[in-house]
């Protein structure tokens, strides 16, 4: 028993499409009650057209949002699991099958930064990235197509020996500085520490954690609670309609590194495009979006 | 806040009754592009180089690109929603000026440039939910008009009839005011107390303190 070139191929592009015609549990939930808890009416009803529109797209099986984004996948490799076929490719493929098969038709927005011509297909297309678990015999797939609103708007600083009250500071002056344009309310990711590289990858996946589930590290649970109030008394509220509903979730991740400390912030808009699932050896197929188990 | 329900096309004084924060449904006749292009052609429309495809006069211009396809039936337009206005701020005052636009539209808002443009000819940005494809496509009732069918489909330029499109909320006034350079600057005035209550929640979460159930 192995996975299957396959397999690789039809979950990957499966995951896809589920992550652009359905919202996740957890953030209709969320959305359902920052509603209940919002003070500006116009701010209300934005929220609950915004549970209209993703009821609409998942009962008629259409896209909540028209960009979809570009393929974003993390893969977990186990160690125990077992290969048919070039799975790497499977992945590239599936992408390119779901172009030719998905209905609604996707529109063109993988982008050659050279040129700006729009195509279906570009150098490092999928962007996939890679890790390994001990002793599981299965892979572990995440898919966060990345759209143009909610990916624009991230940024990294690189500081120095920072002091807590630097880092919040920095993160808040990112926050005001998107003004609103990253479809609010948005779940905030946060990375701080490792190095320029690993500090965006551990922001990004920040992003993908069930929403509004606390860190692990006691000093950064403190950190997002007190950072999702302060954002949520900045007054943007959903779509920029004003209100207390700027974030739903603000998630941070932290990696030792040197003295120098890059701080990494980026966004998932209200829409939270994330789909994830477990592909054993024997074929067999697990969706994870429940119960909440760390990514990285 | 006030609801508000516009037949295009709309005159003057029904865009300058409008307010800050108002909710507002669109029905009838509106254009729509999603392309930086579609937006040079229309500037050089506007200086004599190449013909519209339609008149833009006082229209209620959208930033809601399509999904679209040439059908035996015609221009189908499978799905709509939209896109960043800020991306056309230094194309939209000459497009706002010359033609008398009552209406943009799109998500993020626009300049002070394109506020003051809008409150000269009387003009207002609304608000669209980024992430409602399904509720504005089902809103399209009828394709009057496609214009530039050499540019990809979400670049051209669309003419469409709509019924109850929205709500959407104006975001820039024809008064001069820009809801979006007020949120920006609230929150940066706001910046400073919210500091302070970082800096006491850190300081009781390093004593042991936990969160504050008054916060
Ligand atoms: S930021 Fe999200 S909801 Fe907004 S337009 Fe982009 S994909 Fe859609």
């Amino acid at each position: 028993m192995a996975i299957t070139y396959e397999a690789v191929k039809s979950l990957t592009a499966d995951l896809y499409e589920w992550s652009l015609k359905r919202i996740p549990d957890d953030a209709k939930e969320a959305l359902d009650r920052a509603a209940a808890a919002e003070t500006n009416e116009s701010a209300r009803k934005v929220l609950s057209m915004m549970r209209r529109s993703a009821d609409r797209a998942e009962n008629t099986d259409r896209f909540v949002c028209s960009d979809s984004g570009v393929p974003v996948y993390f893969i977990k490799v186990g160690t125990q699991a077992r290969f048919e076929g070039d799975v790497k490719r499977a992945i590239s493929d599936g992408f390119a099958h779901l172009v030719e098969t998905i209905q609604p038709p996707l529109l063109k927005h993988v982008t050659n930064p050279l040129t700006n011509e729009r195509s279906y297909a570009g150098k490092d297309m999928p962007m996939v990235s890679w890790d390994m678990i001990d002793g599981a015999d299965y892979i572990d797939i995440t898919c966060a197509p990345k759209a143009l609103g909610s990916g624009r708007w991230a940024s990294l600083e690189i500081f120095s020996f920072p002091t807590l009250e630097e880092i919040e500071a920095y993160i808040l002056d990112v926050i005001v500085k998107t003004a609103a344009q990253q479809c609010p309310p948005v779940t905030i990711g946060v990375g701080i520490g490792g190095t320029f590289d690993y500090c965006t990858k551990i922001a990004k996946l920040a992003t993908l954690r069930p929403l509004g589930t606390p860190s692990s590290e006691p000093v950064l649970a403190a950190m997002e609670e007190r950072l999702l109030k302060a954002v949520n008394k900045l007054g943007f509220g959903p779509m920029g309609t004003g209100g207390d509903t700027t974030a739903l979730a603000i998630h941070i991740e932290y990696a030792s590194g040197h003295g120098f400390t890059p701080v990494a912030v980026c966004f998932n808009c209200w829409i939270n495009r994330r789909t994830r699932a477990r592909l054993y050896n024997d074929g067999r197929i697990e969706r994870i979006g429940g119960p909440w188990r760390r990514i990285i | 806040m006030a609801t508000h329900h516009l037949t295009l096309p709309v005159d003057v004084e029904a865009i300058r009754a409008l307010r800050l924060g108002d909710l507002v449904t669109v029905d009838g006749e509106i254009v729509a592009t999603g392309g930086l292009p579609t937006h040079k052609r229309i500037i050089e429309a506007m200086e004599g180089k190449r013909e519209l495809p339609f008149p833009l006069e006082g229209a209620g211009f959208f930033h809601l690109p399509s999904y679209s396809r040439d059908t035996d039936q015609g221009f189908e337009i499978v799905y709509i929603n939209p896109t960043t206005s800020t991306r056309f701020n230094p194309l939209m005052p000459k497009i706002i000026r010359h033609y008398g636009l009552r209406i943009v539209c799109g998500k993020g808002g626009l300049d002070a440039e394109c506020a003051r443009a809008m409150q000269e000819v009387g003009c207002v940005y609304l608000s669209i939910l980024g992430g409602g494809a399904t509720l504005h496509t089902d809103a399209i009732k009828e394709v009057t008009g496609v214009g530039w069918s050499d540019l990809v489909t979400h670049y051209r330029l669309v003419k469409m009839r709509v019924e109850d499109l929205g709500p959407l909320t104006v975001g820039i006034d024809a008064h001069g005011n820009n809801g979006y350079d007020q949120l920006e600057s609230r929150a940066r005035e706001r910046l400073p107390a919210l500091m302070e209550e970082l800096r006491v929640a850190r300081e009781r979460a390093a004593a042991g303190g936990g969160s504050d159930p008054a916060a």
